[in-house]
């Protein structure tokens, strides 16, 4: 089946495909002018660190032979083959961009598309045309990256400024600046200021590096009046020369960005099309988590939004000894059992949701309202943290002992806090911790809830004091 | 003034009837023929000139169908300019619909559509009688010959789960819509014991299999949220 992909769009690579043999192939058809397709092989902060993975007719292959550039075939302008499972973890994103060879501009395109073909079908195609454009010269069409597991997004953004701007989005060195096409979108003979001199290599951070794109705004006459152009391919601030994080947009696009949605109900809904990755629990987004099943699970009671299979939900009995340990700690867990054959969707209230592995006898501490689910294979005691002072006389939470999985919830997005020296977490905003730490009540420091009339004043914090390394406590930006 | 709020949020360009602006704004273009059925009170901004009319004749003739403090109340759009939409911040689904298609939406999730749309109001066959309170949704088809737009909301990031692979359960609190036509079956997983207070808290599901989707919610909060709006 074909993915149609419309521009901004962005899936999990293996919604689309299994595969890790990808076959890419980009068509740019611009009568009258001529296109460069190449390949970016950029680092975790979006830089082009490695000039060994900028992919072009010059480099057709990276050192070890994960990203191939091919050629004009079948159709397609430019090709390329990426091995995933070879390309070195210190790259995080190929960005496949069409730059201008000449005069021209991006509206010039007449069609187009990015496409991906694993093992000879084409499972994802993204179409342009050139109304998806106006001055640019350089275009990031699409992406492949890695966040977590390989993703892919149908980019569409360009660059008034051709390839040499683009370059220095990544953070790369323009060394001769005569074969770059000029950084302003003025029709060819127009004498471009000159670029920065060969080897000025533009700090991180961009701004500085940009080329005069004002430019742009001086010379109006030229054909192309530079309209003022809508949000998303270039920000106003940009367009205004000002200092803007411009490098930081292409990395998080800004969130006012339009998509266009393919025709058909199915169309429209299949930017949340389920992740078909394999393993036992696979995130859906950040706030779904589905388990297959086939080994039980346990979850809490009334998280199951869905499920497909034959699934069975019983009530978990604790035992004798789970139900004193309810009464007396009101920290029982609301558990059920999901047995069967099947996958289960589960969520919470719209709370984040994260998964985390244990490995057989690693331990973790987790408060017990953030816990969603977790394998049959993980051991769960109830603990206390003694103090006095406290109300009810202890802190109550839960050892879960691996091996397994566990599902964590939190209200927000939570912040995991290494301990080194004395760290403090307030009681109603613990998350997790891990075991072994010295841990103390502090109750002098009253910082939080004393805003509020009906705060009781008294206010918890815990210590933690962690020997060696490797600890850490999670908080959550919610208190209970 | 600078900052990120006045120069990366403005508006984005227009591409379609219906696009989102962000995850949980939905934003229309509106010109005159062409008019919007929206939930009471969803919308937060405009531009051009737009006139709502809160109780729209098509809307009260319905109201007899609809029980008491559930069903879906509706406004109507009409004019011509750029109309905001959103929820309580819950997430924005924007949905084409090609002629012939058509969905069920829970009322509680309907945000806007079309009003050249064929639509009702109903009750979901079998929720009313097992868990002791109805289920209404806005069952909408598209029987023009253009596009027809559907604008839904989901408390959290929405998932899409096809039918064509498995019969699908849904929890009842947690739908948010599904391909209308689909066969629908209740379905009781636990035993007669968890009737009484020891339930596994999922007793009670429905079950779509046949050609198409459901979307669901990542919450089953049930709570009503400021019922009186606008």
């Amino acid at each position: 089946m074909v993915t149609q992909f419309g521009r901004g769009q962005k899936s999990q690579l293996s919604a689309i495909t299994q595969g890790t043999d990808l076959y890419i192939g980009i068509q740019v058809n611009a009568p009258g002018t001529s296109w460069d397709i190449s390949c970016f092989g950029l680092d975790a902060n979006d830089r082009l660190s490695d000039d060994r993975y900028f992919i072009f007719f010059n480099q057709p292959k990276s050192p070890e032979g994960s990203i191939q550039q091919l050629g004009a075939q079948s159709g397609d302008t430019e090709s390329f083959r990426i091995t995933l499972d070879a390309v070195p973890p210190s790259i995080h994103k190929l960005s496949f961009c069409a730059a201008l060879d000449g005069a021209g501009s991006g509206s010039q395109i007449t069609s187009g598309y990015f496409r991906i073909v694993v093992g000879g079908q084409e499972v994802m195609r993204y179409p342009f045309t050139g109304a998806d454009f106006t001055s640019e010269r350089a275009v990031m069409i699409g992406d492949v990256y890695r966040k977590g597991v390989w993703r892919v997004t149908a980019n569409g953004q360009g660059f008034a400024g051709g390839l040499a701007e683009l370059i220095r989005s990544f953070g790369g060195e323009v060394e001769d600046p005569a074969p770059a096409p000029p950084p302003a979108p003025a029709a060819g003979g127009f004498a471009p200021p000159p670029p920065p001199a060969g080897g000025f290599a533009p700090p991180p951070g961009g701004p500085a590096a940009r080329p005069p794109a004002p430019a742009a705004s001086q010379a109006p006459g030229y054909g192309q009046p530079p309209a003022p152009r809508p949000g998303y391919g270039q920000p106003p601030a940009a367009a205004a020369g000002a200092a803007s994080p411009l490098v930081n947009l292409y990395k998080e696009p800004p969130p006012s960005q339009a998509q266009p949605v393919p025709p058909g109900a199915m169309a429209s809904l299949t930017p949340y099309a389920e992740n078909q990755a394999q393993g036992r629990w696979v995130q859906q987004n950040s706030k779904l988590v589905k388990v297959r099943l086939g080994e039980d699970a346990l979850a809490l009671r009334g998280s199951m939004v869905a499920y497909q299979g034959n699934i069975d939900f019983d009530y978990k009995s604790r035992g004798l000894r789970g139900m004193l340990e309810e009464k007396l700690t009101g920290q029982g867990l609301k558990l059920m059992t999901c047995k069967g054959q099947g996958e289960v969707f589960l969520a919470q209230d719209a709370a984040d949701l994260h998964i985390v592995e244990l490995g057989p006898g690693q331990k973790l501490c987790v408060n017990t309202k953030n816990v969603l689910a977790f394998d049959a294979t993980i051991t769960n005691e109830v603990k206390r943290i003694e103090s006095a002072g406290i109300p009810g006389g202890g802190i109550f939470h839960f050892e879960m002992t691996g091996p397994g999985t566990i599902v964590v919830m939190t209200k927000g997005t939570p912040m995991t806090l290494p301990v080194q020296g004395p760290t403090f977490g307030d009681i109603n905003a613990l998350v997790a911790w891990t075991v072994g730490m010295r841990v103390s009540v502090s109750s002098q420091v009253r910082i939080s809830r004393q805003v509020y009339h009906t705060a009781s004043g008294e206010s918890h914090n815990l210590q933690f004091q962690g020997m060696g390394g490797g600890h850490f406590i999670v908080v959550q930006p919610y208190e209970v | 003034m600078q900052g990120q709020l006045i120069q990366h949020y403005g508006p984005t360009p227009v591409m379609d009837r219906m696009s989102k602006h962000g995850s949980k704004i939905a934003k229309v273009v509106m010109w005159p023929g062409f008019d919007l059925f929206a939930r009471s009170g969803s919308m937060i901004g405009y531009e051009g000139l737009i006139e709502f009319d809160p109780q729209p004749p098509e809307v009260r003739r319905l109201a007899s169908s609809w029980a008491t403090g559930e069903g879906v109340p509706l406004m109507t759009a009409r004019g011509q300019g750029l109309l905001y939409l959103a929820d309580y911040g819950k997430d924005v689904i924007v949905m084409q619909l090609t002629p012939g298609e058509a969905v069920s939406v829970n009322g509680k999730n309907i945000l806007a559509f079309d009003a050249s749309l064929q639509w009702g109001i109903e009750r979901v066959k079998g929720v009313t009688m097992l868990s002791g309170m109805g289920m209404f949704n806005v069952v909408i088809r598209n029987n023009t010959q253009g596009a027809g737009w559907v604008a839904m909301v989901s408390k959290g990031n929405p998932i899409m789960l096809d039918t064509r692979e498995a019969p699908t359960f849904v929890d009842t609190d947690a739908l948010v819509a599904f391909t209308e036509g689909l066969s629908i079956e209740k379905r009781r997983t636990a035993g007669f014991g968890s009737m009484f207070g020891r339930g596994s808290g999922e007793s009670f599901q429905l079950g779509f299999h046949g050609q198409g989707f459901v979307v669901v919610q990542p919450s089953e909060d049930e709570r009503p949220h400021f019922s009186v709006r606008g």
